[in-house]
């Protein structure tokens, strides 16, 4: 076997964010479905917190790569 | 790593985004440079020729510049800014969808397929600009003072949370938000050309050098390609999208006194 | 960030979070001509042709509200002017009634006079037919009155003179008694 335990690494790192983003889309489609008019206000709020989210995921793919 | 049976295979790496240069003299000026030259010819043709003579009835080239471009302004820029000042940021915004979603869509068009911005230059590039124009516009709105003290200490929280929110924001705005920005394109398009290729070169190798049952089972490599190039169409515009987006939520952000 | 970061030393692939300056500089470049582009070209080429679309339909609804009006202003005038006829029509049945009437009243007002008239003549001329017998009564019996008396007295009564001074006495005499017994 051959490669980095920074891959293996990586992918644990990527649950936690992986889950945070599932919540926050299913939030967020939740609240659509249920006030389609909250359309405008929620989505900002969503791909915020994805985007806050996401960047855990994005910390462990540099640490990957830089470790 | 399973690839490792085979002894003349190399599994596809980092290593498959370093490109030999297009002309012997230029080092540093491979494909995705050209590609990105090219990206802008096109799109600068293509919505010359839409938007060249507007008229009341749209034609054919016309309508459909105006279908994207009508998306981006509605969705992406007026829903987000208001409609107040979101004329301003529009240019911005359309820029850099269709200029990522064309270079990204260039990882699956045959012949091409390699996106460019699967190179992190590239997203730094962009993200650069963002960084600067929702920097520059807060503190222009709310004076430089104003700009961070809005940021860190955002109203209607106990003040002893502020020990803790105002270095997170400010990190979080100033540093976490232009570092995820180009690392989510960038991770997006390498990990989706790597997986192509995984596929494709996968498929290859086992229909070259395999035997008999290996040969057969190639075909459900190229077939996992094709799917997987459909989705990776999916992605690619998803990711120009989710840019504009975030490019168009910074930028609102950055505006409004209250975060 | 990144440019602080050593190219893996292990393998020989580069790092790809390693950008390379010429990559930035070139899609700097790049986006940097498609802005313009966009800018200066398309975005107020299609904000133009989005508002003339706007206003086309903005103005088209003007217009089909002002045809609306003008039909309604139209369809009011029309009614107006039915009423009227309508009024119009009506007047002048009762004028044309009320003329009949008077032509009516007119032509038996004139058939009255008429027959008063023919009534009035013909009494006229009863009346002067009548005198003319009471006077040729009055001759004729003053004649025969006295030619009876003649024969009856005997004595001539030749001379007209007194004869007709006798006639008148009898005469008045006659007209003095009660008419029932002159004749």
């Amino acid at each position: 076997m051959e490669g980095t335990l920074n891959a293996v690494g990586y992918g644990l790192a990527a649950i936690g964010p992986g889950i945070g983003v599932g919540l926050i889309f299913a939030a967020y489609i939740q609240g659509v479905a249920r006030q389609p008019e909250a359309r405008s206000v929620l989505q900002p709020i969503a791909f915020l917190g994805f985007a806050l989210a996401e960047a855990l995921a994005l910390f462990g793919l540099v640490l990957a790569f830089v470790l | 790593m399973l690839a490792e049976e085979g002894e003349g295979y190399t599994p596809p790496g980092s290593g498959d985004f370093k490109l030999p240069p297009l002309v012997d003299n230029l080092e540093w000026f491979t494909k995705p440079y050209l590609m990105a030259l090219v990206s802008v010819g096109i799109l600068v043709a293509l919505f010359y020729f839409a938007a060249r003579r507007p008229q009341l009835v749209p034609s054919r080239l016309q309508f459909a510049g105006e279908g994207i471009y009508g998306f981006v302004r509605r969705d992406l820029a007026r829903d987000i800014i208001g409609s107040n000042d979101f004329l301003k940021f529009l240019p911005l915004i359309f820029s850099l969808f269709i200029f990522i979603a064309l270079n990204n869509v260039f990882g699956i068009i045959p012949f091409i397929q390699f996106p460019t911005m699967s190179l992190i230059g590239f997203p730094i590039a962009l993200t650069l600009i963002v960084w600067i124009t929702y920097n520059w516009v807060g503190m222009r709105r709310q004076g430089v003072v104003g700009y961070f003290k809005n940021m860190m200490f955002p109203p209607g929280v106990p003040s002893w949370v502020y020990i803790l929110l105002a270095p997170l924001e400010l990190v979080s705005t100033v540093f976490v938000r232009p570092l995820t920005l180009s690392l989510r394109l960038f991770a997006n398009m390498f990990a989706g050309h790597l997986l192509l290729i995984v596929f494709i070169l996968g498929g290859e190798y086992m229909l070259v050098e395999g035997e008999g049952v290996v040969k057969v089972l190639s075909i459900g490599a190229f077939a996992m390609g094709i799917v997987m190039t459909f989705f990776e169409l999916l992605v690619q515009l998803l990711q120009a999208y989710i840019f504009a987006l975030l490019t168009a939520l910074y930028i609102a952000g950055a505006m409004s006194e209250e975060h | 960030m990144d440019t602080l970061l050593v190219v893996r030393a292990a393998g020989e692939d580069p790092n790809p979070l390693v950008p390379h300056v010429a990559e930035i500089i070139v899609g700097l470049i790049a986006f940097g001509i498609l802005y313009y582009f966009v800018a200066k070209f398309v975005v107020p080429r299609f904000e133009k042709a989005f508002a003339e679309r706007t206003e086309a339909i903005e103005g088209g609804l003007a217009k089909a509200e002002v045809a609306q009006a003008q039909a309604a202003a139209a369809l009011e005038q029309y009614q107006a002017q039915l009423a009227d006829a309508r009024g119009e029509a009506g007047q002048i049945r009762e004028e044309a009634r009320a003329q009949g009437a008077a032509i009516l009243a007119e032509m038996r007002q004139q058939a009255q006079a008429e027959s008063d008239r023919l009534v009035a003549g013909a009494q006229a001329q009863i009346e002067a037919e009548r005198a003319a017998a009471v006077a040729s009564l009055h001759a004729e019996v003053g004649t025969l009155a006295s030619e009876l008396a003649e024969k009856i007295v005997g004595e001539s009564l030749s001379d007209d003179e007194r004869q007709q001074r006798v006639i008148d006495r009898f005469i008045a005499d006659l007209e003095n008694q009660p008419s029932g017994r002159a004749t």
